[in-house]
């Protein structure tokens, strides 16, 4: 304890004193800070008990049902592999798809009026902001009153998902182009929308495929959120009646189509990002490392 | 023609605020440069040089005086002259080629022309067979002269120059200036070339100017009377020895040493 900072001030009490209150706080802060680790120790140990309790409390399921085996999640498919390719995955892929797209649209669209006047920024940034903390499920409710039961609110849901993530990407590699560049482009008689589009906006594009890479991530998801609310066709809806009806089998299976979708589309959006920034992987060829599964 | 190659200040003087405080960054700049002539600008750091080529391209404003291109006042109008800043700038998306034509893009005239005449310039610059390639797989000394035949596409008769070779190699720099000159003498274009480099500074110009500590003012004009073409250094050292030690004290006065 090496706190003798303020035993020199002339106006403190006789040294012995001072160590003393410094003594006090510091056994006042080891106590507090001990005390909250327990809390948090306590509190773990609580919910996990009540997590255990719960598993066996409820016992109408077997641990097979829980935990079926892949044989079994593979019959599930042979079984409903029909109706899956016609029906569900396309109205999921259709859903998904549709509504990355208008999120890609609306994101940028965003991003440029954010960057074009501080003033847009200014009010459009806390809607953003504010737009993802509103709870989805009170707006899928709400879009299933506006649009019905069709794909409507589905792919407003996987918009409501994606679009942010691309607006603020964006936005920020719109932000970030090099002033002296942009300076450059001016000295040689380049316009606003010149400095646009032969600057800002090829500048973003890295970090725009960035953010489309989070979006695409999001969108099955979404899809599948919005189809679990209600539908009549969609993964989403699947894995809801497998639920309702305990077939845990097909619910793996929908989990496991959910993820194969989600990740088919994250490969495809890099595969569209290799082709359109060439330069931005060629340049960095020998340091560039690719992550592994994208 | 002839009157575009002429570019003419006129009493120029600046002062910016930055960060609040006031920095006097020229003081009544007065010179004038014509028809293909070479002239260096040499002084301290922050000795307003760059601030002058901002002025030049109509980026900024000065406070007072004018500064006349082919006769007409800059103002705040851009894109009257070539300006190749300190960094090359070249925009990483685009190829070489896609580079170069940028000047002639911005003026709204024909890439496909734009890119004709560049392909004939390739050999020149030393970029044959690298109009594919991306910048950042090219060398430093090749950026640079990217950046160059960028500047010269402009087809603007007067070319600022800002450092250009300052960031490369001895052996790279010295190559490049002789290779500038020679450039310069078949396009005879007008150039003003800012270094902090003596022997550069003297090499390469016709005249040089030699510009005081902050605020900037022109404390010596220095004319460089050796013959050109200038290939060899040796068979001039005498008088490249005496101009350098010449520019060397006026630095020296200018910054009050």
């Amino acid at each position: 304890m090496m706190r003798t900072g303020h035993t020199a001030n002339a106006a403190t009490p006789a040294p012995h004193a001072a160590g003393l209150v410094l003594l006090v706080q510091d056994l006042t802060r080891a106590v507090i800070l001990s005390g909250a680790a327990g809390l948090v120790l306590l509190l773990f140990a609580l919910g996990t008990a009540q997590l255990v309790n719960e598993a066996r409390a409820v016992d109408n399921l077997s641990f097979e049902d829980i935990f079926p085996s892949p044989g079994e999640v593979y019959d599930a498919w042979e079984l409903h592999q029909d109706r899956l390719l016609a029906d569900h995955i396309p109205e999921t892929l259709w859903e998904t798809l549709a509504g990355l797209a208008m999120a890609v649209v609306l994101g940028v669209l965003i991003a440029g009026l954010m960057d074009f006047s501080p003033l847009l920024r200014w009010v459009l940034y806390p809607v953003l902001v504010v737009s993802q903390t509103i709870p989805i499920f009170a707006i899928a409710i709400l879009l299933i009153l506006i649009f019905g039961f069709g794909s409507g609110p589905k792919i407003t849901v996987v918009v409501l998902f994606c679009f942010f993530p691309v607006a603020l990407s964006t936005f920020s590699g719109l932000q970030s182009t090099d002033p002296e560049l942009l300076s450059l482009l001016r000295a040689m008689g380049g316009n606003s929308f010149q400095l646009w589009t032969k600057a800002r906006l090829p500048a973003a594009m890295p970090s725009f495929f960035a953010g489309l890479r989070i979006a695409a991530t999001y969108s099955v998801v979404g899809a599948i959120f919005g189809e679990y609310i209600t539908a009549q066709v969609g993964l989403g809806v699947f894995l809801k009646r497998s639920y309702s009806s305990f077939r845990l089998d097909q619910a793996y299976l929908a989990i496991i189509l959910t993820a194969v979708l989600s990740l088919l589309l994250v490969l495809l959006v890099g595969l569209i990002e290799r082709l359109a920034l060439r330069w931005y992987y060629t340049s960095r060829r020998r340091s560039w490392r690719g992550p592994g599964i994208y | 023609m002839e009157q575009n190659a002429c570019i003419e200040v006129r009493g120029v003087s600046k002062t910016f605020r930055d960060g609040g405080r006031s920095v006097h960054a020229l003081d009544d700049i007065s010179f004038s440069a014509c028809s293909g002539e070479f002239v260096t600008f040499i002084g301290p750091s922050g000795s307003g040089k760059s601030t002058l080529f901002n002025l030049i391209t109509g980026l900024s404003e000065p406070d007072t005086g004018d500064i006349l291109i082919g006769g007409q006042a800059v103002g705040r109008r851009t894109g009257l002259v070539g300006y190749m800043p300190q960094r090359d700038l070249l925009l990483p998306w685009r190829s070489v080629l896609n580079n170069v034509i940028l000047g002639p893009e911005l003026d709204g005239q024909s890439r496909r022309a734009a890119r004709q005449q560049a392909r004939e310039l390739l050999p020149l610059f030393g970029l044959e067979g690298f109009e594919h390639a991306y910048p950042d797989t090219l060398s430093g000394g090749m950026r640079q002269r990217a950046a160059l035949l960028r500047t010269f596409l402009t087809g603007r008769e007067v070319l600022l120059l800002d450092e250009p070779f300052g960031a490369l190699d001895a052996l790279t720099r010295r190559e490049l200036q002789r290779w500038l000159l020679d450039v310069w003498q078949r396009f005879r274009k007008t150039i003003l070339f800012i270094t902090h480099d003596v022997e550069e500074a003297v090499f390469l110009a016709d005249r040089v100017l030699v510009f005081s500590a902050r605020p900037g003012r022109i404390v010596t004009t220095l004319e460089v009377d050796l013959p050109r073409p200038r290939r060899s250094l040796s068979l001039m050292s005498d008088d490249l020895r005496r101009l350098e030690a010449d520019l060397l004290s006026a630095l020296e006065a200018g910054n009050g040493a």
